[in-house]
């Protein structure tokens, strides 16, 4: 960056920057009554002054931990930052955690305020506020359905903005001092993991970390703030905090609030952003949802898009890509995106994407390969919470699907003797809150933290490729690589598979759970004349199962012709009779399986699938959405699939 | 409940409502308290929905007499009772299917609407600033009722339970002083149904409207009513707070049969 970053080291600087230099560009947008609403970046900057007074008269102190927890909206990100310059500790959480989850949270954090979304925030802040120690007010931006609430210990964030735009020479003293006060070592936010490995650890991070890693990445790909993007992803998430909060404070790109979770993709379309970040899982269901539109349109149409995405296959990523490429091509190309690639970009909102991100989890080279034939420039990053996210990135011109580019700047990387990658950066973690064990676990005294990542430097591109979690890279009986992640792409790149764990580690062979798409399949089931009540009917589908099967066996024909993953090949798969749901906690928030719960809580099912039986019996617990719990009782059938000989051998 | 003398906002009065030979209502007299849920339940055929009709001036009864706001009522017919500030759903859901959610909750604002048509062919100036108004006044509703993701999808092609919440916000774009839901939950699952209750609940408190509705529902309509009107072949079984209700032995009788 060419601005001293020594000096810009805190949020409030950049705040302050942000203003002075590009004070009408438009900060934030939301949709609110059918209608985007802007404010400058002067208007933001008077909001969150506003906020920050406000809050202190609330008895908001420095070094008070403050929950913000709702869906993406202006007032919530300025809650962020008026925590930050009134020297208290913002703590996203997530929206749609229940309420014991957040009560670990809070408690853990000693957290003293809340600043809410809506009325079901409050109503869970409310049932477990008894049992939090410490705990004072929750703040309230959307006042429905609270009209009758006690308002003792409630406030709304129009009162307290009405409070802090008061004349009031004593507040703006102390906003003042407590401004001041904030430096680059100072905390600037405690993120909670996703916690696939058990209770989820605070994270701590400083304003220079936080800075520093959003700067580096901001600077690979030349953030201006003519950028803007929609923020849709979990506030709580760390990916999200980076882009919307700090990558989007450093370049004074505006940030884009959706009207409500159901409402994104309309208005990704109407927005249509110049950088997108989307974890795969998104990617697969975008993807998904086009395929089964285009099962539904006319034969001609049907018939044209498939030609065409041939032919974007073939040489779509080499224009993209700034390859050579012949005449005739280039032209049918053209037509091509006249036709269908341009107008289906539209309808994705991906029109005047610049840069598109996924991270997060590993992505499956068909999904990757997809969008950047469309002519997305879809690039791979690679990170985690403890680093704030930034480690290494792709550059336009190197991007590959099985590869998650160079380290950045303020970036280093070495591999452990054990596969293990681990980094020294200037976005490091500082500690876990309250947890100096697993801080000095994770963190050793010269800095290199430990990613729990299995990975090497790939040869020819330079790159970084990642494997698996280090702990769950295992090994077969007979002595063969064991990386379920690796195939449960794999299966998951079918747009019937929802998910899928693998199982094998230290057995004879590898067995499967599956979870059907109720989208794919049900649209599947509809055409087919299938009834179907209920996902557990669909799922035990006989039909359905023949259908995974051959799915399962084309995984195992591509497996078998790599010498290292042959032995990952699926012998014995089950249809799960019910989706893995974070409220039951298989599954975190971003969706990633937490294999040793699950290995856990279907033992029954893992080892039916390792003996002779041809079905079995189970119950299982599951959680409503309210919180209230039931049984789920099912005769699931074990299908056999067919395992294919390595095949170097046979040619 | 309401600890204050309420203030009765309809009272229908010896109501007699014939088709022909067939005796629909039968004497039937009750009241309605401004801010009450109102509910009106009975097996099938009771004159239930007879009786919504009566209120908003659908069927006009042979004799009886129809009081609002302190006023009788004379013979109306239902838009004239509409611009009164009655509202009503259907209970097999009317909406203009073609039309979109927002398009349909605007045509609620249509009496509110004063700009003659020369000015709305014009889309300009008194007539487009009316229409920004109201649209605000619609977009809050919608807002409301959550049904943003579905502001621009025409309503043919929406699942059940949500074409119920576009007719809802519909009514509720009258601002009316009176709502009258006809089995606003029928058809719908369990979520759809607490989902529905919530915003019964809500206008009620936050718009503070008077709520008539008619619902089979019998958990539903416990949860929800102030008090409960008992409908049986057309004449009056019981009227009282839901718990009396539900005691009353000939309520019991009438939704359980009794052999005779």
């Amino acid at each position: 960056m060419t601005e001293n970053s020594a000096i810009l080291d805190t949020m409030p600087k950049l705040l302050a920057r942000n203003v002075s230099k590009f004070g009408d560009s438009p900060a934030f947008r939301e949709k609110d009554l059918g209608i985007w609403q802007t404010w400058t970046w002067k208007e933001s900057s008077e909001e969150i002054q506003k906020l920050s007074k406000g809050l202190i008269k609330l008895g908001v102190q420095e070094g008070d931990h403050v929950a913000v927890i709702g869906r993406n909206r202006p007032s919530l990100y300025w809650s962020l930052l008026a925590c930050q310059h009134i020297g208290a500790i913002p703590v996203p959480l997530y929206q749609d955690a229940v309420a014991e989850e957040m009560e670990y949270i809070l408690s853990h954090c000693g957290a003293s305020f809340a600043i809410v979304g809506d009325q079901e925030q409050v109503d869970k802040i409310l049932e477990i506020s008894d049992r939090l120690k410490g705990f004072k007010d929750i703040v309230f931006v959307d006042p429905k359905g609270l009209r009758k609430y006690d308002k003792e210990k409630l406030h709304s964030i129009a009162d307290i903005l009405e409070i802090g735009s008061g004349d009031s020479p004593e507040l703006d003293k102390e906003l003042k001092r407590r401004v001041e006060k904030v430096i680059g070592d100072t905390t600037c936010v405690l993120l909670y993991t996703s916690g696939t490995t058990g209770k989820s650890k605070g994270v701590v991070q400083t304003h220079r970390a936080i800075i520093g890693a959003s700067g580096g990445a901001n600077q690979h790909d030349s953030w201006t703030h003519d950028d803007y993007l929609l923020s849709y992803l979990p506030m709580a998430w760390v990916g999200d905090f980076m882009i919307s909060v700090a990558q989007g404070m450093g370049a004074g790109a505006c940030i884009n609030c959706p009207e409500g979770p159901e409402t994104m993709q309309v208005d990704l379309r109407e927005i249509g952003p110049s950088i997108f970040f989307g974890p795969p899982p998104l990617w697969e269901r975008l993807k998904t949802s086009v395929f089964i539109r285009i099962e539904d349109a006319a034969f001609f149409k049907k018939a044209a898009f498939n030609y065409f995405m041939a032919h974007a296959e073939k040489v779509g990523r080499d224009i993209l890509e700034k390859r050579k490429v012949g005449l005739f091509d280039r032209m049918k190309y053209s037509l091509g995106n006249f036709l269908i690639y341009a107008p289906l970009k539209n309808m994705l909102g991906f029109s005047n994407v610049r840069i598109a991100y996924t991270a997060g989890d590993l992505i499956s080279a068909e999904l990757f390969d997809f969008y950047r034939s469309l002519g997305i420039n879809l690039k791979q990053l690679y990170g985690q919470t403890e680093a704030s996210v930034f480690l290494t990135m792709q550059g336009n011109d190197e991007v590959f699907s099985d590869t998650v580019g160079k380290p950045i700047e303020g970036v280093e990387l070495k591999i452990a003797s054990s596969g293990e990658i681990l980094y020294k950066s200037v976005g490091s973690f500082k500690e876990y809150y309250k947890n100096p064990k697993a801080t000095s676990e994770t963190k050793d005294k010269d800095g290199w933290v430990a990613t729990g990542d299995a990975g090497y430097i790939d040869e020819d591109t330079g790159q970084l490729r990642i494997i698996d979690r280090a702990k769950d890279v295992g090994k077969l009986k007979s002595g063969a690589l064991f990386a379920p992640k690796y195939v449960e792409n794999k299966l998951k790149f079918f747009p019937n598979i929802l998910e899928a764990v693998l199982f094998g580690d230290k057995k004879e062979f590898c067995v499967a759970f599956l979870n059907i798409d109720m989208t794919a399949v049900g649209n599947w089931a509809e055409k087919n004349n299938i009834s179907y009540s209920s996902y557990q009917e669909l799922a035990s589908n006989s039909e359905v199962s023949n259908i995974l099967k051959e799915h399962v066996e084309e995984v195992n024909k591509a497996l078998a012709k790599d010498p290292v993953m042959s032995g990952c090949q699926i012998r014995k798969f089950l249809v799960l009779h019910k989706e893995l749901d974070p409220d039951d906690g298989e599954i975190t928030r971003t969706r990633k399986v937490k294999r040793a719960f699950i290995n856990e809580k279907y033992d029954d099912l893992v080892s039916a699938l390792y003996s002779d039986n041809g079905s079995v019996d189970t119950k299982t617990e599951v959680t409503y959405e309210d919180g209230r719990k039931g049984y789920l009782e099912a005769t699931l059938s074990i299908v056999d699939a067919t395992i294919y000989q390595l095949q170097e051998a046979a040619e | 409940m309401n600890e204050k003398a309420p203030k009765i906002m309809m009272e229908v009065k010896n109501i007699n409502l014939r088709f022909g030979g067939v005796v629909a209502i039968q004497g039937v007299s009750f009241d309605i308290h401004e801010g009450e849920i109102r509910a009106i339940i009975g097996p099938n055929g009771a004159g239930k929905s007879s009786m919504l009709n009566v209120i908003n001036g659908f069927y006009h009864p042979q004799e009886g007499e129809i009081w609002f706001d302190g006023q009788k009522r004379p013979s109306m017919e239902p838009y004239e009772v509409a611009k009164t500030g009655i509202a009503r759903t259907f209970q097999n859901i009317a909406l203009f299917k073609g039309m979109t959610t927002i398009e349909n909750v605007m045509t609620g604002r249509q009496l509110q609407m004063n700009k003659n048509i020369f000015w709305q062919m014009l889309r300009y100036g008194p007539a487009i600033e009316e229409e920004v108004q109201h649209r605000k006044r619609c977009e809050e509703i919608i807002d409301f009722l959550e049904i943003n993701h579905i502001r621009k999808t025409p309503v043919g092609s929406l699942p059940y339970g949500l074409q119920k919440r576009v007719e809802l916000a519909r009514a509720l774009a009258m601002e009316p002083n009176l709502l009258l839901l006809d089995e606003p939950m029928a058809g719908m699952n369990v979520e759809e149904k607490q989902d529905m209750s919530r915003f019964i609940v809500e206008v009620n408190e936050e718009f503070g409207t008077t709520i008539a509705l008619i619902e089979h529902d019998m958990a539903v309509v416990m949860d929800l009513a102030d008090r409960v009107v008992v409908l049986d072949y057309g004449k009056l079984l019981a009227d009282g707070t839901p718990k009396e209700v539900q005691s009353n032995q000939a309520v019991i009788d009438a939704y359980l049969g009794v052999p005779h």
